[in-house]
């Protein structure tokens, strides 16, 4: 039985009773002390560890919102404006035009078999200014193969030729989703349905199964690795049986370098049977698995125009948008799983879902009163001042999307919330000061996985254009950088176990070159990790 | 050949499971897929069961039955990719899904042709949630999308002429009354694939027309018929060898307030010009052969 004690320039250990230290004893996978080397050696025989010395230590990250399936994604190629890490610790070059797009992809279509369709993710046209992709750009990549571009929202699809003709899609064709130029004619943009079901099609349906299998996995755990990570969750999940044996099967190598959180998908079966297998499946639980997540979805997004809003509801006017999981059938499905004492994560974007979310919780608690249940609102962008105050009445936790301040800022600003919403959406501020335990979230691969540059939107708070979307609701640094460690903790029933550096947690650390707390906040993101320890063992990011 | 693909829509506790279980025990001889949120709600009797599997029920009539589970899309296709084939494919939208744009799947999907968007309506319930703050846009999508509308529960309400008329503000669709989902499958259905053949006994409240035409058929007049009165004329399909378009087969299709015409390819050998509608009687008595 070995303690390890490694020295670093600083510990950050979130511990309130003792913040900073010098020196972090590690035994058996577990925090035996955090403290001056003096201190340490009180526990007997040490081994003096000090390759991290010229470091900063931090808890492990702990990201609450994301989804495995951004291992899957990176099957195929990546064609964002921004440079984004890959699983192999690689830099993907940002595209910044269409051109650039169209030109990546003719090259790497001539790397796919004959025959085979030609996927690729991460689109982001808002960033290029000018004109929408067309059909024509498409073509350029191929006209025989079919090529489907999928944008960073996941909700809208570039198509070509091919895929239109083989699905027969012409200017009568009258289905919502399908653009049409001023002319009438197919733009080769598909939204919402249309893009999913063309998606599918052109890649086969298999590639549900693709996206989530025990390679996927691995791939989003090393992504995940890479920005410090050392917990994430999956947060959506059906769980069919070859998805929960992939899962065991990689969480079960010491080489997996994350504990994963699955989320039940609470409506893919009926409560009933769902609290059933979720039972059964706790019972498979190790230290790098946890299934006791239900995730339920009420609305769509503000962004895609699908998210329910009150009053006045959009700033251009767009209708309300779409129930996912109705008020009546969320009541139904969260009491199932509120009585069976799981834990439920609600998504709700516009303030009418949320506001259904937590009368929701009300009437759970009135039908089957439970102590500190911490069901949380997923995102909760437009949650106000009032919402959260019956949040804090309630027990509620939120977890709050902070990047899309940065993502799509000057959207929520200019089109869909107007500025003054816009200034006051992603709460943290608001959540801090009415004192509702949060955290805050990347959901990946819709933004990529990096808590620092998370809790950098959370503090700075500014849009891709370089604007302060709202002074009142920025959070000082150590603020953010609990809501990324012991806050998300904290919503995922894991704080007693882990998210600071404290006697007796899992040795799960964040090994950055820099402190954040000396860097100027605006710097935040910028901040290199080294890479992270999981449960004692010491995972090195590569270096690029 | 496509499959017909139908949209079961409306309310939670409208009766749409009402419906489907109906569906399941009277489909005769047609091979129903029908694709369900949840099959605790459906009453399939343990009798008519031939195998079950997880997420899918076949039953010895030939039909089958699959949870949704979480993704349609996905359900859809994998449906689509089995070696068995099915004369109809129905879908059970969820209580607050627009039934319309889970009837675009077919319009993208080659394999398969709009069928109708039917939705019922909880005749005692409708206005109140059509009132409602959270669901009542929700609920006029729902109606708007309506090729058919099932007005059910008529029992419980004592106004239906109020009912009937407010629904007719909402929908252009046609209306069919019923206490317990109980409306003719034919005419929500269809008759069999090939959709034109003698004239089905007539059975309480609705009867079928066939007609046939040796000669080429005036295109205008046809449709002028078709749409002349929509409210009882429920359902017609025909295979029609149109005067401007003689080499050419072509299929009409009226579901509800739905007509399309559609192109099926060369006219071939075929004889004559078909056309099988459904409706409620009295009414289509006094309609002329053209």
């Amino acid at each position: 039985m070995t303690t390890t004690v490694y020295s670093a320039r600083r510990i950050v250990t979130m511990n309130p009773n003792r913040p900073f230290a010098s020196h972090v004893a590690v035994r058996d996978g577990r925090i035996l002390g955090a403290g001056s080397l003096e201190e340490l050696k009180g526990w007997g025989k040490v081994e003096l560890d000090t390759r991290f010395a010229d470091k900063v230590i931090l808890p492990g990250f702990v990201e609450g919102h994301s989804h495995a399936f951004e291992g899957g994604v990176w099957k195929f190629p990546y064609v964002g404006y921004f440079d984004r890490t890959t699983p192999e610790g690689k830099v993907a070059p940002g595209l910044k035009s269409i051109d650039e797009v169209v030109a990546a992809l003719q090259a790497h279509e001539k790397t796919l078999p004959k025959g085979t369709s030609l996927l690729a993710w991460g689109f982001d046209p808002i960033y290029f200014g000018g004109r929408r992709m067309v059909v024509a750009d498409v073509d350029r990549i191929s006209t025989e193969r079919p090529v489907v571009i999928i944008h960073s929202n996941f909700h809208v699809a570039n198509a070509n030729t091919a895929v239109l003709a083989k699905a027969g899609i012409t200017r009568t064709t009258n289905v919502h989703g399908i653009v049409k130029d001023a002319s009438g004619e197919p733009t080769g943009e598909l939204q919402e349905m249309a893009a999913k079901y063309m998606a599918y099609r052109a890649a086969g349906v298999e590639i549900a199964t693709a996206l989530s299998d025990e390679q996927a996995v691995w791939r989003f755990a090393r992504v995940a690795q890479l920005a410090g990570v050392t917990t994430a969750t999956d947060l959506h999940n059906e769980m069919h049986d070859s998805t929960v044996e992939g899962y065991l099967k990689a969480t079960g190598s010491d080489d997996f370098p994350i504990r994963l959180l699955p989320a039940f998908a609470a409506t893919a079966i009926p409560p009933a049977e769902g609290v059933v297998r979720l039972q059964a499946l706790v019972k498979k639980n190790n230290d790098k698995l946890r299934f006791q997540l239900v995730k339920i979805v009420t609305d769509g997004s503000i962004q895609g125009l699908s998210a329910r809003m009150r009053w006045p509801g959009y700033y251009d006017g767009t209708p309300n948008g779409v129930w996912n999981v109705g008020p009546d059938d969320l009541d139904r499905v969260l009491l199932a799983y509120h009585r069976a004492g799981f834990q439920v994560h609600i998504h709700t974007n516009g303030d009418e879902a949320s506001e259904v979310g937590i009368e929701a919780v009300e009437r759970a608690l009135a039908a089957a009163p439970r102590w500190d249940h911490r069901h949380t609102l997923q995102h909760a962008q437009m949650a106000d001042a009032g919402q959260f105050r019956r949040m804090k009445a309630l027990g509620i936790c939120a977890n709050l999307f902070a990047n899309h301040l940065y993502y799509w800022g000057d959207i929520h600003y200019a089109k869909t919330l107007g500025p003054e919403r816009a200034e006051r959406m992603d709460a943290c501020a608001t959540a801090l000061a009415t004192g509702v335990p949060f955290a805050i979230h990347c959901d990946a691969p819709v933004t990529p996985i990096g808590p620092l540059f998370t809790a950098w939107c959370a503090v700075n708070r500014l849009t891709a254009s370089g604007r302060t979307l709202g002074e009142a609701e920025k959070i000082p640094v150590a603020d953010a950088l609990r809501a990324i460690t012991l806050g998300a903790a904290y919503t995922l029933k894991l704080d007693e176990e882990l998210g600071s550096i404290d006697v007796g947690k899992r040795a799960d650390f964040a090994i950055l070159d820099d402190d954040p707390l000396s860097v100027p906040p605006e710097n935040l993101k910028d901040i290199g990790v080294w890479g992270t320890v999981l449960g004692g063992k010491v995972f090195e990011a590569p270096r690029t | 050949m496509t499959i017909p693909f139908t949209v079961i829509g409306g309310f939670l506790g409208a009766g749409k499971t009402t419906l489907l279980n109906r569906l399941l025990r009277g489909a005769e001889g047609r091979r129903f897929a029908v694709l369900v949120n949840d099959f605790g709600a459906l009453d399939i009797d343990s009798r008519l069961v031939a195998a079950h599997g997880g997420d899918t029920v076949a039953l010895a009539n030939g039909c089958l039955c699959c949870t949704i589970g979480d993704s349609l899309v996905t359900t859809l296709l994998g449906l689509l990719e089995q070696p068995e084939r099915f004369d109809h494919i129905v879908v059970e939208a969820s209580g607050v899904a627009d039934p319309g744009r889970i009837a675009d799947l077919a319009v993208l999907e080659p394999r398969l042709s709009r069928d109708g968007v039917i939705v019922v309506v909880d005749a005692a319930e409708v206005r109140a949630r059509a009132a409602d703050r959270r669901m009542g846009d929700t609920i006029q999508r729902q109606l708007a999308a309506a090729d058919l509308l099932v007005l059910n529960k008529t029992d419980l309400v004592d106004d239906l002429p109020t009912q009937r008329a407010w629904l007719g503000t909402q929908s252009d669709g046609p209306i069919l009354e019923a206490r317990h989902a109980d409306v003719p499958l034919d005419l929500l259905f269809g008759l069999d694939r090939h959709g034109a053949t003698a004239a089905s006994p007539p059975s309480d409240g609705f009867a079928s027309w066939s007609y046939t035409w040796p000669e080429p058929v005036d295109r205008d007049v046809l449709l002028a018929i078709l749409r002349e009165v929509p409210g009882e004329m429920l359902r017609a399909k025909g295979i029609v060898r149109f005067a401007d378009a003689p080499d050419r087969r072509s299929v009409v299709q009226l579901v509800g307030r739905r007509l399309e015409v559609g192109d099926e390819g060369p006219w071939g050998d075929t004889a004559e010009s078909r056309l099988v509608i459904l409706g409620l009687k009295p009414v289509l008595g006094s309609l002329q052969r053209e």
